[in-house]
């Protein structure tokens, strides 16, 4: 058990468990940040967080409301 | 890269992780449903007001 083990091991885990434990920790990550990233798009389409120099208002209410008068009018 | 788990106890870190995630997560999450317009709750409340004071106004 001693022939395995780090010197510099505190914890008690061999090399290899600690490898096989950061190999599920990684891919839990990654799958966590995934989901993260999905979920941001998501709501960044429904309502964009950061306004611009005007406001919510202008992303919201008036470009919508141009583009709609702009395709009645062609 | 994984000698991070021969010094910090994975059960300790991985506890710690989940617990602050969750506390983030949640904070976020009624910080976000106390706002008017991104609670996805309840919506947009003045909106519905102002339709509501309109139609009043018609009616």
């Amino acid at each position: 058990m001693a022939d395995n083990k780090s010197p510099l091991s505190s914890t008690g885990l061999t090399e290899a468990e600690a490898k096989e434990y950061h190999s599920l920790f990684m891919s839990s990550t990654i799958a966590y940040v995934v989901v993260a990233v999905i979920a941001h798009f998501l709501v960044w389409n429904w309502r964009p967080w950061f306004p611009g120099v005007n406001g919510y208002s202008l992303n919201d209410h008036i470009l919508p409301a141009v583009s709609q008068l702009t395709s009645m009018l062609s | 890269m994984w000698r991070i788990w021969l010094m910090f106890d994975p059960r300790r870190t991985l506890i710690a992780l989940v617990v602050w995630l969750a506390v983030l997560a949640l904070t976020i999450h009624f910080i976000l449903l106390s706002t008017n317009r991104f609670n996805w709750i309840e919506g947009v409340k003045k909106a519905a007001s102002m339709d509501v004071t309109i139609s009043e106004m018609i009616s």
